[in-house]
């Protein structure tokens, strides 16, 4: 699968410090002042950041939740959606290994095989980050437990250098509230942030029948409901989180993609890469 | 079973269907994992929605209406605990009450007295009465009086029902029942019934059955009111100087071991001793000073008499305490020359009532006063030969006998020689003869009463002369005690409601040694007694009448306490007392034929018909409101 995703796509290409002048973007807290655009400033009022195109290695973070959420399936999907983030985690990977960057690993949640690797490159680091992703089982509640979140970006932002590669896969359904704003900050001092969601068919579509009780994996949340009555606002609800999810991490110049575990990987894993350029 | 139940069942599972419909469908939804739920809004199922209140106050009206119809199917199954008469033969009825308001109803039986659930009674016993029925109502408090005279005005009785108040009286049930039947045995209706609301405690409880052997068929209603109950009262408290007498009894088998007799003046405790531990008994409590400077007991004349403690009736736990000797004070009109004694000081006659030591003032005064104000504070007057009375002394003398005074009149040769224009009436309206006595002394056999026992003194009085009454008079007066040879020596006649008292001799030494007798002192003090219990008030059973002379004909006191009579401008204090066999709660029988089968039912079918047809036109008028201020609010949002 990495395969048909990195050949001719890859660039080992960064913007940030260099030579070639790779465009602006909008300034956001934590950039650089050194890159600041002060003849954008003068001029137009707008605070930009002006970009360079510079050759380097890029390390890629993988940070996979596996809380206890991430181990539903509904029964439309061949498979739990930390198996699907499994996956699409081993192909990028796969083609970061391939293009020479080094990958870590880092899981929020997840029972006690779930292992965090620390960012190293090379075959062997593919394989053990293979064995962590075959081993990884769904555990813990990030929403009765916010530092389950925390501890895992704290790791993030303290060991990610500039121009890393993040990558967050998670179904961002019983995160905190504060989530959004916390994973997005990691966009700053030049690293590279693309947030996947991954959904569940029944959590597209809530398929269900009539009456049903439906009960939360994590919150210990229970809600008695009419499905035809209220499907229509749950999948209001979800587009407003998405949403949500979209407008905090393009303020910060990460990127966001959805991903069902219906969809195809190769395609998702295609759209990280493009993403995360 | 009857087919009634089994319809009733029939409504009862068509009434609980739709409940365990609605139970059924409101059953809990399936519970599923979903990662979501949080977003998730809940929302109550399909059925529940649809059952969801639009309209609260339209919901509440057709609920109403569901329920007015099933009380209206179930009232047939309803009985309720309430008196209605039965009628076998559909026809009218004349039916008779007897309420009994005599005291004993005044025990309380779960919270009411005996009483208030005999008008309930006699209230639902006229509820179940049709147009044509005729009632009458007889009160069974002694004597036993006409309340509502036999009438179809049913509308009278029910006003006369509630017209009718406890009393204090004694029972007569047999005056009652027999008055009931006189009622209505005349009337046309041939279903004629007599109804008997009483607790049956009439002092006979040996008496014969209640409805034994009557022509009209009696009914003996509210058997709860016959239930057991334990009294004790208080039957008289008299006073003598610092001394209080209480006389207390209490129903058969029950004591007022324990309690206590109080006097209260105003919420003042004056004194208290225990109660006698018998059934009936007397306690005596003496009037001390107060120590704390207050007013003196032995002065106050608002004493009350108040058994502690509580039993079946209150109200007589306390009893007014009564002066046994009333005040007051008496007259002496005596001649200041003859009637002195040799050995000096006062008359005779003064100085044996100073002897007596009564307690009262003796005054004399020197003439007998012409005006009736001058008599009024004197109880009882002494007129030893008086020269006759002058028109204007016997006017004063009548309206002092007709209000109530007593007077001791001594005949002597003044009063035989009485001049022209002056006579002894009121008392003896004829002349009277002074001459010689043929028999010397009285002869004891002819005595009576009071002077049955001194009279052997004056069995050799010695008399030279003495006085004699016009055959007219004799008759009028009742001898005491006669001379040997027959004519009257001492005697006594009412004048009004008065009393009159003549001796044939007068109070002077040298007419004869009577002053010196010992009879001399009886006479004194009978006559003394007879006139301070006239001025001390008079005690009579509560519901007995008190006949006067006069326009006031007949007062009847109806229940416990003190009366003010006011006569030709004249007070009297009365006081009504218990009637001791009201105390005696234990009911008389009934006759088996008594129980009412087939005269009336204790526990009687409702018919409330009438009442739900109204609550459910009153709620179609409601829906039809409602329903209309629900358009009219569509159209005004629309």
């Amino acid at each position: 699968m990495a395969e048909g995703v990195y050949a001719g796509s890859h660039r080992s290409a960064r913007r940030g410090a260099g030579v070639e002048f790779g465009g602006h973007r909008a300034y956001t807290p934590g950039d650089d002042l050194r890159w600041l655009d002060r003849r954008s400033l003068l001029l137009h009022d707008r605070l930009l950041v002006r970009q360079f195109e510079t050759e380097t290695d890029r390390a890629l973070r993988l940070v996979v939740d596996a809380t206890t959420s991430m181990g539903y399936r509904g029964t439309g999907a061949p498979g739990a959606k930390l198996a699907f983030s499994a996956l699409v985690s081993a192909a990028l990977a796969r083609v970061a290994v391939s293009s020479g960057d080094p990958v870590g690993l880092t899981y929020f949640g997840g029972g006690p095989n779930s292992r965090s690797l620390p960012v190293s490159g090379g075959r062997e680091a593919f394989e053990r980050i293979l064995g962590s992703l075959e081993a990884a089982e769904a555990g813990g509640d990030a929403r009765a437990d916010a530092s389950v979140l925390e501890r895992a970006l704290a790791i993030i932002a303290r060991s990610a250098r500039r121009g890393s590669i993040v990558v967050v896969l998670s179904d961002l359904l019983d995160l905190p509230e504060v989530a959004a704003d916390r994973v997005s900050a990691i966009a700053t001092r030049g690293r590279v942030l693309v947030v996947v969601q991954v959904l569940d068919p029944d959590e597209v579509s809530l398929p269900f029948e009539g009456t049903v009780r439906l009960r939360s994996l994590e919150g210990d949340v229970v809600v008695e409901t009419d499905v035809e009555a209220t499907r229509a606002r749950y999948l209001a609800a979800l587009a407003e989180l998405t949403s949500e999810w979209d407008r905090a991490l393009a303020a910060r110049g990460a990127r966001f993609v959805r991903a069902v575990t219906t969809d195809d990987p190769v395609r998702i894993v295609r759209e990280i890469v493009q993403a995360a350029r | 079973m009857h087919f009634v139940y089994g319809l009733a069942l029939l409504a009862a599972v068509l009434v609980a269907a739709p409940y365990f419909a609605h139970r059924l469908r409101r059953r809990r939804g399936e519970e599923r994992v979903f990662a979501a739920a949080r977003l998730v809004p809940p929302a109550p199922p399909r059925a529940r929605r649809r059952s969801k209140l639009e309209d609260r106050a339209l919901f509440g009206t057709r609920a109403l209406a569901v329920v007015g119809l099933a009380v209206l199917g179930a009232s047939p199954l309803v009985r309720c605990s309430r008196l209605a008469l039965q009628r076998p033969g559909g026809a009218s009825v004349a039916i008779a009450l007897v309420v009994d308001d005599s005291m004993s109803m005044r025990a309380l039986s779960s919270g009411t007295t005996r009483f208030d659930r005999a008008k309930e009674g006699a209230r639902q016993l006229l509820a179940s009465t049709r147009e044509g029925d005729a009632v009458a109502i007889v009160l069974a408090g002694a004597p036993a009086r006409v309340a509502l005279a036999a009438t179809t005005d049913l509308g009278a009785a029910r006003a006369a029902v509630d017209a009718l108040v406890q009393s204090d009286r004694g029972t007569d049930l047999d005056g009652a029942i027999g008055m009931s039947h006189a009622l209505i045995a005349q009337l046309p209706q041939v279903d004629r019934r007599v109804v008997v609301l009483s607790d049956l405690a009439d002092g006979h409880p040996d008496g014969p059955p209640i409805g034994e052997g009557t022509e009209i068929p009696t009914w003996v209603a509210l058997p709860e009111l016959r239930e057991p109950a334990a009294d004790c009262g208080i039957l008289g408290a008299d006073r003598l100087g610092p001394r209080v007498r209480v006389r207390i009894a209490c129903s058969h088998d029950a004591t007022a071991l324990g309690r206590e007799v109080t006097l209260l003046d105003g919420d003042r405790v004056v004194a208290r001793a225990a109660a006698p531990s018998g059934e009936s008994g007397e306690t005596t409590l003496m009037l001390a000073e107060p120590a704390d400077g207050g007013p003196p007991a032995a002065q106050a004349d608002s004493l009350q008499a108040h058994l502690t403690g509580t039993d079946a009736i209150a109200a007589d736990d306390t009893a007014p305490v009564v002066i046994e000797a009333g005040p007051g004070s008496i007259a002496v009109v005596a001649d200041s020359v003859d009637e002195l004694a040799v050995t000096g000081g006062a008359p005779v006659v003064e100085q044996a009532l100073a002897a007596l030591e009564l307690d009262v003032a003796v005054r004399p005064i020197p003439a007998l006063p012409d005006r009736s104000e001058d008599l009024a504070p004197f109880a009882g007057a002494i007129l030893d030969d008086p020269p006759g009375f002058t028109p204007e002394e016997r006017r004063a003398l009548g309206s002092f006998l007709e209000g109530g005074g007593v007077v001791l009149l001594a005949l002597g040769p003044r009063a035989a020689a009485a001049p022209l224009g002056a006579s002894l009436d009121p008392i003896v309206p004829h002349a009277v003869v002074w001459g010689p006595t043929p028999v010397p002394g009285v002869d004891p056999a002819t005595s009576a009463g009071v002077l049955a026992e001194s009279a052997t003194s004056l069995q050799d009085v010695a008399a030279k002369s003495r006085v004699t009454l016009a055959p007219e008079d004799v008759g009028n007066f009742e001898p005491l005690l006669k001379w040997k040879d027959g004519p009257l020596f001492v005697a006594k006649r009412s004048v009004g409601r008065g009393e009159a008292w003549i001796v044939t001799l007068p109070f002077a030494i040298d007419a004869s040694d009577l002053p010196l007798r010992p009879a001399f002192l009886a006479l004194l003090d009978a006559w003394a007694a007879e006139a301070r219990a006239r001025a001390a008030p008079r005690r009579t059973d509560v519901g007995v009448p008190v006949v006067y002379d006069g326009p006031v004909a007949r007062v009847v006191p109806p229940l416990l306490g003190t009366y003010t009579v006011s006569v030709d401008s004249k007070r009297e204090l009365r006081v009504a007392s218990l009637v001791a066999r009201e105390l005696d709660l234990r009911p008389r029988g009934a006759a088996p034929a008594a129980g009412g089968a087939g005269l009336g039912d204790s526990h009687a079918a409702i018919d409330i018909s009438s009442s739900i047809a109204l609550l459910l036109l009153g709620l179609t008028v409601v829906e039809m409101t409602l329903r209309l201020r629900a358009r009219t609010r569509a159209v005004a949002e629309t």
